[in-house]
């Protein structure tokens, strides 16, 4: 038996101790918010955190986790109690098909952990390793760098770009 | 040169069917007379695309599939904005498969050809001004009021300063005859369309909430990856299993028309188990092909004589006025789609009815497969489309549906079947390699006096009705339908063009004397549309030659192109949107700024990429890109599609590239295909062009322009014209 931390709640499972994180987060724990896309840690989409650091999953034995953190994009926040980051990326409309974007915050939320006030360089650098084929690289950069900058001290919120719905209509 | 002359409006026409990838149109799709939504209790349902629910949701079913290209938002736009209701608030789901949602031009359920906002704007604001009138004809009865007092607002009508929820009027409205021909808003009035809105589908997306077909769980299901032939086409010769079916959680491995299927409890099962699999195949033709004897063959056909011809005026008349000419041959790989989500399907078939979940370009060929393979009538099947993680072009063909159909029949299970990867990069469907040619010439005026252009390659329409026609015509024998695409083939083969493998080609520019021949070249690689099909390739050759008959004549590339664009005044409008801007951009040290310019699916846009190359590497800093797509109903949206599109062609551009050793592709997965990242994505700049004109195609022509920008960048850099994708030095 394999125990572990989902999302902050202790889990354990018997699955072969040689499946993918991914693939047990995904089917045995059924939070499906992480993607499979290459199978090879190349493109990201299968990011989580462990132990509070960006990792791919679809590579990791689920052994290898025994007694550690995961947290998962259903574990970042919730649409009723969103990351900012989360936020940033729905305000300002960062998404387009989708299926590469929890891979894509989970790897920001972690840069951000470790660094709060990255240069533009650094996000890129911090990012290279999620690829999105939709091409929404400069709408996540610009998400990051919005998130970093509101988080510093002293910092004024900034208007969103796109306005909602409501304040159109007002 | 032989066989039929189309002429160019003719001809035109072809290409824009063609180019939207599907050509098989105006069958009636099958299916019973059901309405096509069935309200629940209390509501009411007018047409196919409007419930209203007794607690006064609006449910919108969106004909058209949601990859990414924001149709999901955009169609939705055009309801909120007609029924007036609150956008945000608008319950949407994806249309299950029926007559009433087949895209009007194309004939099945599809979706694809940059065609929903253009083909849906005018209808669908219609159905909702419709309904809107018929609450209001509703509530006027109701309140004893004339309907000409009644106002509405965010899913309220209004009568004599009181407020009624729309729902209130739906037993009335039941009674009462849809009305027809309801006046449309005027654009000032516009309280949705062409505002900054954001997209409603971007919460579910940044929250690991959005569904898409990989997430479907069912009970019982099991999962299921294929072993198929390396090279297209092969087929099974023998195989031993004995040590794939003694892998723990396998449970079936059967064999199916595409390959061999391993089945079992999880993906990881099956996973280890399909590397024990060992399958020999039967090689079909392909197999005695690689890219060097392909292009060869390209080298040799358009070298010859053979071919199509079409054209303007006399190519010979227009050399003799020119002063200076260009003649440049061009080489454009093969490329994957490779959308994010790898193809799947899951398939469920019990008590004689069949369920479908998967997120495709075309639900109504999707029931059909379904159909076809388990054997039932297509009113048995029901089809949950989904989120699709991105489309491009991949997910129009469907073989993985009739592969997820053909694996539950033959194990009597919930099958879910995923494409790997590999699977993805290695057996799909691709993008037509082509060698193209231009012998262009220009007088002193700098006017191009002739346009002479070829391409040699092969046909992809017959690939785009292959895959369609077993899930259109679901009783027809395969072998039917299979001679079917072969007289296509036939019928492309010396006798008229595919539009697909030319559009572009010869577009845009005031051409008086201009040739156009084609060679078909067929080696058996399945061929798909790929985001802006033949524009992702012509628009390189057409804006390359632009650009060095500009140098030859001494005349700036925007001057150049604007006298050659006097009958284009929407091409040549972003062209001059693109020159304004670049009048305030400070271009940095070393780096070097491209142009081009080229319209596609009805709309126009004008690129300037700023290049730098260092030690021989080509590294694009900015794209400005000004589109005219008509009347937009969701700007950011646009900008997203344009800023998709380019950082989409820019991978092709810098790096896309399938190569056939033996008819196998030699690539396999991100690491040897690679994708534009971060860290190499340019700033991108977007200008919308004002206009009043039908909304038009938005998420494929922000492509084409996008490697010539690139290459005449690259050639004011270094001098070098290159002229092979993707662009290398040296």
């Amino acid at each position: 038996m394999i125990e572990f931390s989902l999302n902050g709640n202790p889990v354990h499972t018997d699955v072969e101790p040689d499946t993918p994180l991914l693939w047990v987060i995904r089917d045995n724990f059924k939070l499906k918010g992480s993607k499979f896309g290459c199978g090879m840690a190349q493109c990201g989409a299968c990011t989580m955190h462990i132990d509070g650091r960006a990792q791919r999953t679809c590579v990791m034995p689920v052994a290898a986790v025994a007694g550690k953190s995961i947290t998962t994009i259903e574990g970042l926040g919730t649409p009723d109690n969103l990351h900012p980051l989360q936020q940033a990326w729905t305000d300002q409309g960062v998404p387009q098909c989708g299926y590469c974007q929890s891979g894509q915050i989970m790897t920001a939320a972690s840069l951000l952990n470790e660094n709060p006030n990255p240069s533009e360089a650094q996000v890129e650098e911090a990012m290279a390793g999620n690829i999105c084929r939709c091409g929404c690289y400069p709408r996540i950069k610009a998400a990051i760098l919005t998130v970093a900058e509101q988080s510093q001290p002293g910092a004024v919120q900034l208007a969103n770009p796109v306005a909602t719905s409501e304040e159109v209509q007002a | 040169m032989s066989g039929i002359k189309l002429t160019r409006r003719g001809f035109l026409k072809t290409t824009g069917i063609v180019g939207g990838g599907l050509l098989i149109g105006y069958v009636a799709m099958p299916g019973n007379n059901a309405p096509a939504v069935t309200p629940t209790e209390g509501a009411i349902s007018p047409n196919a695309y409007i419930q209203l629910t007794a607690d006064n949701q609006i449910i919108f079913y969106s004909p058209r599939d949601e990859m990414g290209q924001g149709v999901y938002m955009g169609l939705t736009t055009l309801v909120a904005e007609e029924l007036d209701v609150s956008l945000q608030e608008i319950q949407v789901e994806f249309a299950s498969v029926h007559h009433d949602y087949k895209h009007p031009e194309y004939g099945v359920q599809g979706t694809g050809g940059s065609s929903s906002l253009r083909v849906h704007y005018l209808p669908l604001r219609q159905v909702a001004a419709d309904t809107r009138v018929l609450l209001l004809n509703a509530a006027a009865e109701d309140l004893g009021v004339p309907a000409s007092s009644l106002t509405t607002e965010n899913g309220y009508i209004f009568s004599n300063g009181k407020a009624y929820p729309y729902s209130d009027f739906i037993a009335t409205a039941q009674t009462l005859e849809l009305p027809a021909g309801s006046p449309l808003k005027a654009k000032a009035d516009f309280k949705y369309i062409g505002r900054e809105i954001a997209r409603n589908d971007a919460m579910a997306k940044s929250t690991g909430t959005a569904v898409y077909g990989v997430d479907i769980d069912l009970p019982d299901m099991h999962y299921a990856l294929v072993s198929r032939s390396p090279v297209a086409g092969g087929k099974v010769k023998s195989f031993d299993d004995s040590a794939a079916r003694a892998t723990t959680g396998v449970t079936d491995i059967v064999q199916i028309d595409s390959g061999i299927a391993v089945v079992a409890q999880s993906f990881w099962q099956a996973k280890k188990a399909i590397a024990l699999l060992q399958v020999t195949w039967n090689q079909p033709q392909l197999a005695n092909y690689s890219s060097n004897q392909i292009k060869a063959d390209y080298q040799a056909a358009i070298d010859g004589e053979k071919g199509d011809t079409q054209g303007l005026g006399s190519i010979e008349e227009g050399l003799e006025t020119a002063s200076r000419q260009v003649d440049r041959e061009f080489w454009t790989p093969y490329l994957a789609h490779a959308p994010m989500e790898p193809v799947n399907a899951v398939v469920r078939i019990a008590n004689g009815e069949a369920e479908l979940w998967a997120g495709t370009q075309s639900p109504s060929t999707a029931r059909g497969l379904v159909a076809r393979h388990a054997q039932l009538p297509v009113e048995k099947v029901t089809v949950h489309s989904l989120f699709s993680g991105g489309g491009f072009g991949r997910r129009t063909y469907l073989s993985h549906v009739t592969e997820a159909t053909q694996v539950a029949v033959a194990t009597d299970k919930t099958i879910k079947l995923i494409w790997t990867r590999e699977d993805d990069i290695k057996n799909g469907w691709y993008r037509q390699a082509s060698i193209m040619k231009i012998h262009g010439a220009v007088d002193s005026q700098g006017l191009v006096t002739a346009w002479d252009a070829a391409r040699a390659g092969g046909d992809l329409t017959p690939h785009a009705i292959a895959g369609l026609l077993p899930g259109v015509f679901t009783g027809t024998p395969e072998l039917v339908n299979n001679m079917a695409v072969s007289a296509l083939e036939s019928l492309y083969d010396g006798w008229i063009i595919d539009g697909s493998g030319v559009e572009g080609l010869v577009a845009d520019y005031d051409f008086p004397n201009n040739r156009l021949r084609h060679v078909s070249v067929n080696h058996g690689l399945p061929l798909a549309a790929w985001r802006s099909v033949g524009h992702s390739f012509t628009a390189f050759a057409k804006e390359t030659v632009m650009d060095e008959l500009a140098e030859q004549v001494g005349l700036d590339s925007i001057e150049f192109r604007r006298r050659n664009l006097q009958g284009n005044p929407r091409l040549l409008g972003t062209l001059e949107a693109i020159e304004q801007r670049l009048k305030s951009w400070e271009v940095g040290a070393g780096r070097h700024i491209g142009i081009a310019a080229h319209g596609s699916f009805q709309s126009y846009v004008a690129q300037a990429a700023e290049v730098s190359v260092e030690q021989g590497k080509i590294r694009v800093h900015r794209m400005l890109c000004a589109i005219d797509c008509g009347q937009v109903v969701n700007p950011d949206i646009v900008r997203a599609q344009v800023e998709g599109a380019i950082m989409y062609g820019l991978t092709a551009v810098l790096y896309g590239d399938v190569q056939i050793d033996k008819g196998a592709v030699k690539e396999s997965n991100f690491h040897d295909y690679k994708i534009l990242r971060m860290n190499e994505a340019p700033a991108v700049d977007v200008i919308i062009v004002d206009s009043d004109k039908p909304p038009t195609g938005v998420g494929e022509p922000g492509l084409p322009p996008v490697g010539p920008a690139v290459a005449n960048a690259v050639c004011r850099a270094t001098g070098k014209r290159l002229s092979a994708l993707p662009l290398k030095l040296a």
